[in-house]
């Protein structure tokens, strides 16, 4: 097992032993598992998904929705800082999908390129809550 | 009689305040507990960052990242945290005064000062003056804030500061001391600071994705937001906290008035009272 914390501003999110975790980087996403050799890499917004046991079936993976952040694995430890982390149930598919509209809608009508950025941000930032949201409702069935 | 019924409406209109001052008070408290509960979330956050910043300086040479080049000072950009609403007792009068002061020392030693207002009273006050360039004013702020309501504010001060418009940032906001203390404060974020323990070297066989300076830019964007982060919450904690005070003594107040118009109330009916008595033993003893 390896001991997972999620760490956000809002406060510790997660913690606890498990078996597996995939995260998003900049290189591309990255799975740990028990023993992974020292590493720190730099996070970008998308999914983590937890597997608690070895056993477990990927339709009982908890999913978090994080903005990019700092990974560190040391010591058995893989910890996560990132500015927010909103786990699938505490996301509304409807609100969402109404934010990335909404997201979508300033980045077509930013004028200037601080607006714009700013509008892209928030269109990735939704469009990951959405995926997460969708991901909840697929385990649902 | 025309006195007592004047009297009488003062008391009521007195009540009245005194009930809104008593339900802002309530509210206050409640909005305080809840900012503080929020400030105490971010520490492990801060606490993390710091630990892996430390550890980092160990193998790399952090003083020669662009965030962490200290160099004489021509600019100097100010956030400053202040409150939408007013009532708040000096609250906005602390952090103003505190900017007043570092802009008049900045400007005999040649500084140029530009800010960054966080709430409409600060902005209020630095588009007034003169020396102040005002770059920037937050006021859409909420009660309960998201890492993304404050990202714009770090990324204009980081981009500021990376492009050498800028040579030093500090934010002056209210320092949540106790639920009766709390005290205006400077705090230096850019150029970045960190204290160099001699913690056991960890991290030499640790690997680097996609680069060991990648992750130092991320790892010093992430604990200037945490500072800034907790920098607006605790200015949100002593802000209702000081609102909460500033009208319990309010309500205080207003007892007080109430008290001294009831006296006044009651002598004066009093009065009116032995007065008529008077006149009409007076008048049945002109009978006899």
């Amino acid at each position: 097992m390896i001991r997972f914390e999620l760490v956000s501003l809002g406060g510790v999110k997660f913690s606890d032993d498990v078996y597996e975790i995939l995260l998003p980087t900049l290189d591309g996403q990255i799975g740990v598992l028990p023993d992974h050799m020292p590493l720190i890499s730099a996070a970008t917004h998308g999914v983590v998904s937890v597997r608690h046991n070895a056993n477990d079936r990927d339709d009982m993976m908890d999913h978090f929705a994080i903005s990019g952040g700092v990974v560190e694995v040391v010591n058995n430890t893989l910890r996560v800082l990132v500015d927010e982390a909103d786990h699938a149930d505490e996301i509304s598919e409807a609100e969402a999908q109404k934010a990335f509209e909404l997201a979508h809608k300033m980045k077509a009508e930013a004028k200037d390129q601080v607006s714009l950025e700013h509008a892209q941000s928030l269109v990735d930032r939704s469009a990951v809550r959405l995926q997460v949201a969708g991901l909840k409702r697929r385990h649902r069935r | 009689m025309a006195n007592t019924i004047t009297l009488k409406r003062r008391i009521g209109s007195v009540r009245n305040t005194r009930q809104i001052t008593k339900a802002m008070e309530l509210v206050a408290a409640s909005k305080m507990r809840k900012a503080q509960e929020y400030a105490l979330a971010g520490r492990t956050y801060r606490q993390f960052a710091y630990s892996l910043l430390t550890r980092l300086s160990a193998i790399t040479e952090v003083g020669e990242h662009p965030l962490f080049v200290s160099r004489p000072v021509k600019n100097r950009l100010y956030i400053v945290v202040t409150s939408n609403g007013t009532l708040a007792g000096a609250y906005n009068a602390n952090i103003i005064r505190l900017l007043t002061r570092r802009v008049l020392a900045d400007q005999k030693a040649g500084i140029k000062t530009k800010a960054i207002a966080v709430g409409k009273q600060g902005a209020k006050f630095a588009r007034r003056v003169e020396g102040i360039d005002l770059i920037a004013a937050y006021t859409e702020i909420p009660d309960h804030p998201e890492a993304n309501d404050i990202r714009s504010i770090l990324n204009t001060a980081i981009e500021l500061f990376r492009d050498v418009l800028i040579d030093d940032v500090s934010i002056l906001y209210t320092q949540f001391k106790s639920n009766l203390v709390q005290e205006a404060t400077s705090l230096s974020l850019l150029p970045a600071r960190f204290e160099n323990t001699e913690e056991e070297n960890s991290l030499n066989n640790t690997t680097f994705e996609p680069s060991i300076d990648v992750v130092l830019d991320n790892v010093a964007e992430r604990l200037l937001e945490v500072q800034v982060w907790q920098a607006l919450l605790e200015s949100l904690a002593s802000e209702h906290s000081m609102r909460m005070m500033a009208m319990k003594n309010a309500t205080d107040n207003a007892s007080d008035i109430i008290d001294d118009l009831t006296l006044a109330f009651n002598t004066a009916r009093q009065a009116a009272i032995t007065q008529e008595l008077a006149e009409i033993t007076g008048g049945a003893e002109a009978m006899k």
